[in-house]
């Protein structure tokens, strides 16, 4: 029988409350056949767009390991068929960014970047557009919370993978910081700034967000 | 016509195959060699009771049942009614069959009417409905008023006191005129808009427009509108007769009443009989990789009893299969829904090589039994099959047959294909989350706080 630990013992001055969200897709009116149509929808589509093809279709995607970055990213691969703007767009790490501007900027940058530097792909044409979609989020709270470190692996066991992609990867737009909604509250109300550190390293884009969720799981239990 | 090659067929043990005894006779069908004929039950089974959100609660786990109970709350004793113009067969009808009482369970009292209109009306949307595909239609003045006064008809029969109405396709998309200041009204087309014949669209378009919300099967299927247009995909119900666990015995006594031989490879494909499933390209596809791997071909589907132009498909099908006991082909009438199942579940791989496609539900139903699937890059395909990570996207008979072969020869990656696709349709496609989709959508409309 283990013994129990200083940090499994460890009250929250708050308790974690898990939420989660669930998100409702709207077609939006911009579309894209070539490069130009892409940078010019990129200028101008819905702030919800640029969420929906990047953070979003992660959670989406959740069941895959690598090779799936973003939306246009993979339109880039197999519809547009140029290999070089897809492996740019692939690079993009969404959890670099804290808001969507900056992200659409970067998006916009990219793709600038390579018409300059690729002129015969202004003649590919893709058979299939891309259909700039959004979403709507509503958060929901679940009925799970924590006020120690136990109680806390156990609700990252039982939420959604809706939940964790909610307080893991889309929180930093919410807060507009480079880190999480577990790691504050890790460091803030835990003290455990070691194990709030880690997990800011996880790679979510070598990992399926089942695959997170144990990381998240295995670090916790590391360090309690 | 139901046909079969192979072994000896065996007793079942359960849905509408009956126990049989093979046909003795063989019946040659203008081939050159005798073909074996399973029974297949002449009626269809009894519906199933519809399933309880408890029951979908071991498929997609308590936290997610939980928390479509949770966005459904603001919208607690709220009133739906849905209309359609069927309420037996097609899609829809199916559909609505499942989400109807899983929305009232969820607290969402809803409703379900179907229109009536005579033999004139129904030419008509028929009409409209291979227009809106764009097909050729002479929208006469006419037809232009069959179609009002029908719709007229039937909203002076009925009531419109709900909170949310929510209008299935072009047939009643008319009964907006009754639509009142404190009401929500949806609009949901299942059909591809996307090369809509101009005439009926510009007819439709300003009803449409008179709508809270529309909501599509795909981005590709949608048309510039100025009003909201939501993406529902289109979903299958994981414990329906077409897709849920089924017995291992049940799955063997099928494959043995239709001569497959489940020792050796099963690459399948399901579909009506129809030149745009493109069954003859299939068969191309496995005389090129059957020089490399060995393998059974199942083509099966229904379509051939009640359409001339099935009937010639199925017998140009038969022609090109000629005499290869490996190539099995089954006709299989609508109600043989676990029969398929059966089929899917023991199949290898399985192909959809369609050159035309709606969304595609056969391969969703594929995805969600885990299964390694090969489908052309057409139509909702490409939204399911994930080139290399869901499954295999194809563009020919080539490319076809090749990924027969590397999938065969690679079960470790068919796996891995399979295992995605299956959480694929898990996160995207069931009818759970078109329920979460609806509540979602109404919640919003009524601006009801989450």
């Amino acid at each position: 029988m283990s013994s129990t630990t200083t940090a499994e013992l460890r009250s929250a001055r708050t308790p974690f409350e898990f939420k989660s969200a669930a998100p409702l897709l709207f077609i939006e009116r911009e579309q894209a056949r070539n490069i130009e149509e892409l940078l010019e929808a990129l200028r101008t589509c819905p702030d919800g767009s640029i969420f929906q093809h990047t953070f979003r279709t992660l959670e989406e995607h959740h069941f895959i390991k690598e090779g799936f970055s973003n939306d246009f990213a993979q339109w880039a691969y197999t519809d547009l068929r140029e290999v070089g703007l897809g492996e740019r767009l692939t690079g993009l790490d969404i959890r670099e960014f804290t808001s969507i501007a900056k992200l659409r900027e970067r998006l916009i940058q990219i793709v600038e970047e390579f018409r300059e530097a690729t002129p015969s792909a202004k003649d590919s044409v893709s058979k299939t557009p891309f259909y700039f979609c959004s979403s709507k989020i509503t958060v929901l709270p679940t009925q799970r919370s924590a006020t120690n470190v136990v109680e806390f692996i156990e609700g990252l066991k039982q939420v959604s993978l809706h939940s964790i992609h909610y307080h893991f990867i889309e929180a930093r737009l919410r807060r507009e910081l480079e880190t999480n909604d577990f790691s504050i509250w890790l460091r803030r109300d835990l003290g455990m700034e070691k194990a709030a550190k880690q997990l800011n390293q996880i790679d979510i884009y070598t990992s399926t967000l089942e695959g997170v969720r144990r990381k998240i799981v295995q670090t916790l239990q590391n360090a309690a | 016509m139901t046909e079969r090659h192979g072994s000896d067929v065996e007793s079942l043990e359960a849905g509408s195959v009956d126990s049989v005894k093979a046909d003795e006779k063989a019946e040659s069908n203008g081939q050159a060699r005798a073909r074996r004929k399973p029974q297949i039950s002449d009626t269809p089974p009894p519906p199933p009771p519809a399933p309880t959100l408890a029951d979908y609660e071991p498929i997609i786990g308590k936290s997610q049942v939980d928390e479509l109970r949770f966005v459904a709350r603001p919208l607690q004793g709220k009133r739906v009614k849905m209309v359609n113009s069927t309420a037996v067969g097609g899609g829809v009808a199916e559909m609505l069959n499942r989400l109807v009482p899983l929305l009232d369970e969820l607290g969402v009292k809803t409703g379900w009417e179907v229109i009536t209109g005579g033999n004139d009306f129904f030419e008509v949307t028929k009409g409209f409905h291979n227009a809106l595909h764009g097909a050729d239609f002479k929208f006469t003045p006419a037809a232009r008023e069959v179609f009002l006064r029908n719709n007229e008809q039937n909203r002076q029969r009925m009531t419109f006191d709900e909170d949310f109405v929510v209008i299935h396709d072009p047939q009643p998309a008319g009964l907006i005129a009754s639509k009142s200041g404190n009401s929500h009204w949806v609009w949901r087309c299942h059909i591809d808009l996307s090369h809509p014949n101009p005439d009926v669209w510009s007819f439709l378009q300003p009803m449409v427009e008179k709508y809270d919300a529309t909501v599509f099967s795909s981005p590709a299927f949608a048309r510039r509108l100025s009003i909201p247009q939501a993406l529902f995909y289109p979903c299958i119900d994981p414990l329906s007769d077409k897709n849920k666990d089924l017995d291992e015995s049940y799955i063997q006594n099928v494959c043995d009443n239709f001569g497959i031989d489940r020792k050796r490879p099963i690459v399948t494909q399901i579909s009506r009989f129809d030149r745009l499933k493109d069954p003859l390209g299939v068969i191309q596809a496995y005389k090129m990789a059957k020089k490399y791997v060995d393998f059974q071909l199942v083509l099966a589907g229904g379509g051939a009893s009640d359409d001339p132009e099935g009937a010639a498909v199925l017998q140009e099908v038969n022609e090109a299969a000629g005499d290869d006991p490996d190539i099995i082909i089954l006709d299989l009438p609508p109600w043989c829904a676990l029969e398929i199942n059966a089929l899917q579940r023991a199949s290898t791989i399985v192909v959809q090589k369609s050159l035309k496609e709606g969304f595609g539900l056969t391969v969703t139903e594929a995805l969600w039994k885990g299964k390694p699937s090969i489908g052309s890059a057409v139509g909702g395909i490409p939204t399911q099959i994930i080139d290399k990570h869901t499954g295999a996207l194809v563009h020919s008979v080539e490319g076809c047959a090749y990924q027969i072969r590397y999938l065969l020869t690679h079960p470790d990656f068919g796996a891995q294909l399979g295992k995605n696709g299956r959480e694929h349709v898990k996160e995207n496609f069931l009818m759970t989350t078109n329920a979460r989709r609806w509540v979602l959508l109404l919640g919003i409309l009524s601006g009801a706080p989450a």
